[in-house]
Order: C-alpha cells, then structure tokens, then sequence
C-alpha cells in the first residue's frame, strides 16, 4: 500500500506493507543507510531515530505509524556534519567503529532537546543505546561537550 | 550516479579488465574509464552528489582521482597535495585507517591534514610481489628502538591464517593486534621511498644535487635558491623516477617521530557522525536482491525440506536456495550448518517470507545431545584425565608433599560470541567468468579463495570490494557469511545478492570463544609463598589458545610448576575472541593469585609484586613499575568505604619470552550494594608505552573499550548450549551493558619500557574479570568462580 512519509523534511510517497518496520523503509526505500539494523527487537537502539522529536527504535515501529509525523535521521541532523553534537563527537573522537553511533547521535540528541543541561544520571536513564566497542566513555564527554556547543 | 566503494579499484586490471559490467558503469566510468568498479548509494545521488562533489567534501576521505601518479603501491599523489595512502588492514573501529596513515605520512613528510586513507585492492594484492625493499626487516628484533621490530610472516600459506607469501601488502589480514607491529616498518618505509623519489625528481628538474634539497609538508625546499615545489608539481615526474638503491632508505627512530606518538583523532570519524560510512550492510548495486538465510541452528544439521510454495506468492518474494553445509576446508575445519535462503526484493520481505516457510531439519544425533549441562561435566571430568602435559618444571609433587597448605579451586568460563553490532553480511555477484564481492572482512584473501573453490571461477578474477565492518573483534574466526552468500549468488548468475543475517542468525553464524574450565592447585610454605603449583585447563580440543600465556611459566615465581591441557570433543564452531584463550586465562590465574594472597594473609598487590620479583622473566622490571604505577594511581591502600573494595591484577603478552610485549596494569575499584549491585567505580591504568605509541589516542580508545567489554564477560555474558543449539541468540537475553554501567573514571598513564609492543586490540582489561570477583569477596566473604557473576547471589549485610 502506498502512504506518504516525512523524512528530514522532505516528503516522500513510499510503497510497502504497512507493518513494515520503518527503519526498513528508510533504509531501502528512501535509501537513507545511516540508520542501523542490529538486533531487532528494539533493543540496541542502532536504529533510532525521531518521529516528532522523540527517539524511537525504527526497527519495531510501523512504517505507517509515522503518517503525518516528522520523522528525522541521522541524515536530517545537518547537511554536513556541522551540528554541534556531530561536532563535539568529532572532538572527542567518539566514535571506535562507528556502527552503532547514528543511533547513539539521535538518543542523545533528543536528550538535549529536552535537557539542555543533562547530568550524568539523566545521561544514563536516557541513552540507553548499546556499544559493543564500548565508545560509553567518550559517548559521555562528548553528550557534556554538545551541551556546551548548543548553549554558545 | 555512482559512488565509489572505498576500495582502490586499481584503474588498469580491476577495471579494464573490461568485463561485462556495463550496467554498473555508467557516471563512472563516462567520467573517467579507469574506474569502472563502484557500487550506488542511491540517497545521495538522488540528492545530487556527484563525483566530483564528493571528492571535494571535506570528509570524503576515501576520494582519489584516477590520473593521480602512484609514487609506490602505498601512495598517490594528486596535483593539489592530496596523498592517498592506500589501506591494507579493515577498519573495525581499532583505528587502523589513522595509525596506517601516521606511519606512512611520518616519512613522507606530507601535509596530514591532506591525507586520505583509501582501502587496497586485494585482487592486486595477490597479483604483484611485494617491493624488495619491503622484504627484510631491519634491525634486531623486539629490543632494537633503530629497527622495525618483530613482525611476523611466518608459516604464510595460500589458504592460511598469514595471508599470500610476498604478496604486494605484505599482510592483508586483520588480526591479532598486528596491524602496528607488523606493518610498522614496510609502511615507514613506503613513505620514506616515496619523499625520497620526490626529492630525486625535484632534485633532477633542478638541477641540484639532492642533499641540498629538504621536505616539509608536502613543500620541497631548496634553501640555496629559495625555490620551492609542492609534492603535488612533482608527483607524475617522481612516479616516473626510481630510486637507485632503495636498500639504503633508513626509517626514522622513536625520537625522530614528529607524527607517530601524537594523539590524532580519527579520520573516518567524520563520516561515522553523519551516518556516510558504507559498512557492508549498506552496499547497493542496481538489480540487486536480497537474502535472508536459516541455518540448522543445531551446528553439523543439515536441511531435510522446505516448502517454498507456502510462501512462493508473498509480495516481492523470488526463489529459494538451499546450501549445503560450507566446506570445513574454507572455513578453517569448522563445520557450521546447511541452510536455505529466501530471495526477494527487500531484505524485510525476504525474512518475513522465511520466517512462515516450512523448514525440517536433519540433526546428527550426536550434536543435538549437548547441552551445557552434559558439556560442563565433560569438562570437568577431563581435568581428572591425565592430560597433555606441557610444561614439568621441578618436581611438583614432592612440593606438594612438603607444602604447609594447599589452596585448590576450579573455575570456570562460558562459550561466549563476538556479537558485533553489524550482523553478518555480504553482496556478492557472480557471473561466468568474474566474481565480485562486497564485504567487510578481515581476511579477504581467504575469501578470494573461498570464492574460486565455490564457483570454479579462477581466484585472479575475484574482486573483493572492502568495506568497513561495523565491529571485528576476531571476526577472522567468524562464520560463513561470505561462503553462504557466494553459494546463493553462484545460484543466481547475474544478479547481485546481499545476505543479511537477522541477529539470531548472526549468533548461529559466529564462531564462539570455547567453553572452558581450570583447575589451579597450589601448595605454600608457612610464609605463604607458593612452593608449587599444578595448572589444568580443559577445552573442546580445536579450542583457540588452550595453552596462551600458561605454556611458558606461571608468570608468578614458583619454583615447581605443571601445566596440562584437558580436552574434550564438542560440536560448537569456535575461534578467536578478543584474543585466544589468554582472556579466560588471565581470568583462572589472577583470581587464584588474589585466592593465594588472602590464604597467604597478605596484600594482593604486593604478593603479586614480591612473586614477579623473584623471577628471572626478561620484563619484570617492567612487570613491577606497571603494578606500582597502577597501585600508585588508585591510592591503593588508603580507606574506602564500606562496600567499595579495589583489587589489582597484571596484564600482558609476550612478557615470558623477551622480544616484544605488551604490559599494563590494572586496579579497578568496585562498589557492591547491599543487594548485590556492582558498580565498577573508577579504574586505573599504568600502561606500556614501549619505544612508542604510534597513535595515543588510539590506543586510550583500545583500553577504554576492553574494560567495558570484559566487564560484561564478567558480570553479564554467556551463551548456553541446549539439545545442541545456541540458547541466548539476541540482546535482551545476551545483555550488553550501558551507559549506566560504565566507569565514570578511567585513568590511564603510560610507562616507557625498553622494547616494541605487540598490540593493544586484545589482552587488554582483562584484569576487571578477576577483579569485580576478589572485590566481590572482600565485600561480601563469598567467591564466585564461576563466570558470569550476574548468576549469583552478590547480596551481603
């Protein structure tokens, strides 16, 4: 069936089953390959992105539930790596092999949508994303260092 | 549109080779014939970036163009100084795109911020010999701080674990934390040929003599006249100049390094913030198909039917292909499953339709009767056999006879998989006389080979397109990714097929670190102090490493010392785990020195330090500023409060045979709560600097991220065997710890130490395993050894 998504603004008409899950709509109908399969089952988070703002894992959430919603992915946070967020993961040198951090990139930036000034607790209880090459050290800086860019 | 893979796509062989590949060739190959290998990524070429886009976006750092001059195997050079350093080790997030690049840019003299790492062509690989200049090490081994260390290239055979002999990249494997040590010196020397032979040809443009001209960021300088000249004005005249006497090109010294030993960040990491890496599960080829795959989750099982026409009418879904079980001679001797795949137009369909389809599976009897339970018992029972002794040293018996005490404990650890976070994948496209694969790997000569073996295609006209892997982590060990999806395309000539596990599948493909068990036995005069000490370990018997680190000496003086392995035959496919077998073992040995000390009634940390003292081992010098550096950092000894305890522990390789080696150690404190929470709080690190770190940063990232990962072998992981398949096959019952579990605080501080270094990807951390376990005990008075800790009782009062 044939619905309409928007996606880091842009809409798209999309042709898929309406359960499909949205990370596979993104991915290999809208191409957008940024957003990450690993477990799912809502899990791991790689695949997180915002559906009116809020992270979501896209693996186990119906394509056809984002109708009229925004959605953004990691490709949406800025044309060229410029946000601040992408900036202090730069500076921190964040990320090891990197598979897992567009999924890290969208939960932590919903943090600080809502707390600009997160502390470590709400870092905890909020990202809750899964590393197997366990960046969590640097993830942590770097989510204090955005916080810091997004005020200046 | 066509962006290019990052492999370097070699312009005259890969490509004009000239195949029918037309439909893939189109932008591409219009704007420059010499690159007619890429794959599409339809987002951002239906968003307009074209080629020449790309090669101009900051980050793009796999861009180079076709013309640009190649100075040697290792280096192009384009007319604005950009140099690409061609990559022949896979980025799995160790770092190896940068550290590659530093060494080689350290003797060129380039600009490093005009640097891009491009990933080399394994099919050119093992089509030219290595540079003569590549072929000797120079120097005398692990202790030279002048030479190029201890690499190694032993025992290289054409289907082995070391790669084509000579071939052009020397090494393109991915494994054991060689990429540094092995490739030091050759990469050095690339870049040094490479600024030699452009200096030769400014020297000859000029007219000068060479001696008088000096290199600097990609700047050529002649002082006398002031004239200058950018690498990039040089570059075609330097392809075209050989050096006279290669032989005689020098690498520079530690303390020469400008580069090398600075903390870079790393340059792919650009690309990893914005989501444009292209990991294997995000190659696109036009006309391609996907493949969703189950396996006999019973491991030798095979498929007995399936019933396609249950499923053949869903929407997008193609055909089926049942696979035999891979040939154990292209997967190391592991015999992993049959299986059948469903092709469809999407993965998700793909799987969907698989998951409704009837499968019936023919299970060996033998392989769907092991269950963790029988297997642990086996293994057990193993310890009591007499063995394979390998090291006798003294007469361990008598001193036992003549022991005042003896302690004994039995310890055990799980089968446990890699789990990357990208599941297993490849995109493969066979046609009838040329194989093209796309794939992150960590052998790819192995899969060149595997390739030919299947499809009867001659190994030369294999391409594997490399992409980065989205973790390793002994991938090198890992399942049959590549096989199964060759065995598919070879079923379907024509049409590009990419497989995808699910995570289940993934966790039937992998290969696992080997379930194993150990008895340590000791006796101790009345001071304490270990007289002998008796050593068995047992293991499936193709377990990876069941000697690591205990075949030489005890590490810890005892004057008699046995040591013997126990195996026991299982069906469970196992290979290399962050390392072979030393994780396990640092875990039985260190656990039993602080069981030893507490017996003893004395400090952990300077029981450790008085029994290093007392060897005669080629680093314990080294052994003992690292435990005294570590124990410094963490205030050892100083109050703590109730339900916070620290504990210490040693960590190396290679400290038993002089050479190189790697040294750290470790105290991590750890907090328990009264109901049996742990928390590790802060952990310090004295580490190994050696003759030097070539990217620090790297390897702080390499420490940070091996302390995570063998907490969660201690406190969270393990996978179970039931009626002969995996139990825990995805993350919500296979826990991966959190931001909420890491340590606030990790310390790290480097030592220098009087040889090369081994490796900092595995054997690293390995101390938090030991060492929540003693804090456990010291808390609570109850010791645990039996891993994971989350299994037990942690509550005190």
């Amino acid at each position: 069936m044939a619905f309409e998504l928007t996606v880091n603004g842009t809409v798209h008409s999309v042709d898929a089953d309406p359960e499909t899950p949205l990370l596979w709509v993104i991915r290999d109908q809208l191409g957008l390959t940024g957003t990450k399969f690993s477990c799912g089952i809502a899990q791991c988070g790689a695949c997180t992105v915002h559906v009116d703002g809020q992270p979501i894992r896209s693996c186990s959430f119906p394509a056809a539930a984002a109708v009229g919603k925004a959605v953004k992915t990691i490709e949406g946070v800025s044309p060229d790596g410029s946000h601040p967020i992408q900036q202090a993961w730069k500076e921190l040198d964040a990320p090891q092999c990197g598979y897992c951090q567009s999924g890290m990139i969208m939960s932590a930036l919903a943090l600080l949508q809502q707390k600009p000034n997160p502390t470590d607790a709400d870092i905890d209880a909020a990202v809750t994303n899964a590393c197997r090459c366990s960046s969590y050290h640097r993830v942590r800086k770097a989510i204090h260092r955005a916080a810091d860019l997004m005020k200046a | 549109m066509v962006k290019r893979t990052p492999t370097d796509s070699d312009a005259a062989t890969d490509g004009a080779a000239g195949m029918d590949r037309r439909q893939f060739l189109t932008t591409a190959a219009a704007a420059n014939a010499a690159f007619v290998l890429g794959f599409w990524l339809p987002p951002r070429a239906a968003q307009g970036q074209t080629e020449t886009r790309a090669a101009t976006m900051p980050g793009a750092v796999w861009y180079a163009a076709a013309a640009t001059p190649e100075i040697n195997a290792w280096i192009a050079i384009d007319a604005d100084d950009t140099v690409t350093i061609r990559i022949a080790q896979t980025e799995l997030g160790q770092g190896v795109w940068t550290s590659n690049a530093m060494m080689v840019c350290e003797e060129l003299q380039c600009d490093f911020r005009r640097v891009r790492p491009i990933y080399a062509s394994a099919n050119r690989d093992a089509r030219e010999l290595a540079p003569e200049w590549t072929l000797n090490v120079m120097g005398n081994g692990g202790a030279d701080p002048k030479g190029g260390g201890e690499p190694t290239f032993g025992n290289r055979a054409r289907t082995g674990g070391f790669g084509i002999p000579d071939s052009l990249y020397r090494r393109m494997r991915t494994n054991a934390a060689s990429s540094v040590k092995d490739g030091r010196y050759y990469l050095q020397l690339a870049g040094a040929e490479a600024r030699e032979r452009l200096l030769l040809a400014a020297a000859n443009l000029w007219g000068v003599s060479v001696h008088e001209l000096t290199a600097k960021d990609s700047v050529i300088t002649h002082a006398a006249s002031g004239r200058t000249m950018t690498y990039g004005k040089i570059a075609g005249l330097a392809a075209r100049t050989p050096h006279p006497n290669p032989a005689a090109i020098a690498i520079k010294s530690p303390d020469q390094w400008t580069l090398m030993g600075t903390e870079q960040n790393n340059l792919d990491v650009p690309m990893k913030v914005t989501g444009e890496t292209v990991y294997g599960i995000d190659v696109r080829l036009p006309g391609m198909k996907w493949a969703a795959v189950k396996s006999c989750p019973v491991y030798g099982g095979d498929v007995k039917s399936y019933d396609f026409d249950a499923i053949r009418r869903r929407r997008g879904v193609h055909s089926a292909v049942q696979f035999p079980i891979p040939d154990p001679a292209l997967t190391r001797g592991r015999v992993f499953s049959g299986g059948v795949a469903v092709i469809a137009d999407s993965w998700y369909q793909a799987k969907s339709a698989l998951d409704q389809m009837p499968i019936e599976w023919s299970i060996p009897a033998r392989n769907g009767a092991f269950s963790s339970a029988n297997m642990r018992a086996a293994l057990l029972a193993a310890l009591d056999e007499p063995g394979r002794v390998r090291v006798n040293l003294g007469d361990v018996d008598a001193a036992f006879a003549g022991a005042a005490k003896v302690v004994e404990a039995t310890y055990f650890t799980p089968y446990l998989p890699r789990a990357r976070m990208e599941p297993g994948n490849a995109t493969v496209l066979v046609t009838d006389d040329r194989v093209d694969i796309w794939i992150g790997d960590q052998s790819p000569q192995e899969t060149r080979f595997s390739a030919s073996q299947i499809t009867g295609i001659a190994e030369a006209n294999v391409y594997l397109h490399m992409c980065h892997l989205g973790g390793g982590f002994g991938r090198n060990g890992n399942g049959p990714q590549a096989e199964q999806a060759i065995m598919i395309a070879n079923a379907n000539r024509g049409t590009p097929i990419h497989l995808l596990w699910t995570r289940e599948e993934d966790f039937i493909g992998t290969t696992y670190r080997a379930m194993g068990m150990a008895r340590l036995k000791a006796g101790l005069d009345t001071d304490g102090w270990p007289v002998a000490l008796d050593v068995r370990t047992s293991m499936q018997k193709d377990g990876f490493g069941p000697d690591a680190s205990f075949d030489v000496i005890s590490r810890y003086y005892v004057p008699n010392y046995r040591f013997s392995n126990h195996s026991t035959d299982f069906h469970v496919p196992v290979g290399t785990r962050r390392g072979v077998g030393q994780a396990a073992h640092e875990f039985y040995r260190e656990s039993f020195m602080d069981e030893l000390a507490h017996a003893a009634g004395k400090d952990p940390y300077r029981y450790r330090r008085e029994l290093i003292a007392r060897t005669d081992l080629p680093f314990k010098t080294d052994m003992i500023k690292a435990l005294d550096m570590a124990a410094e950092m963490s205030g050892w000894g100083t109050p703590l409060p109730r339900g916070t305890a620290r504990a210490i522990a040693l960590e190396e390789r290679g400290a038993e045979t002089g050479g190189s080696a790697t040294i750290s150690a470790m105290v991590h404190t750890v907090s328990l709560s009264r109901q049996g929470q742990v928390r590790l709080e802060r952990v310090d690190v004295a580490h190994d600097r050696g003759f030097g770190l070539v990217n620090p940063l790297s390897v702080k990232k390499q420490i940070e991220g091996q302390i995570t990962w063998f907490y969660n072998d201690a406190m969270h992981q393990a996978v179970n065997i039931q009626d002969g398949r995996v139990v825990e096959n995805n993350f919500h019952v296979f826990p991966l710890s959190r931001l909420n579990e890491d340590p606030l605080k990790i310390n790290i501080r480097f030592f220098d130490s009087g040889h090369w270094l081994i490796g900092m990807g595995h054997d690293r951390g390995t101390s938090v395993q030991s060492a929540i376990g003693d804090a456990v005990f010291q808390i609570t008075g109850k010791r645990f050894r039996d891993l994971p800790f989350r299994q037990h009782d942690l509550s005190w009062s």
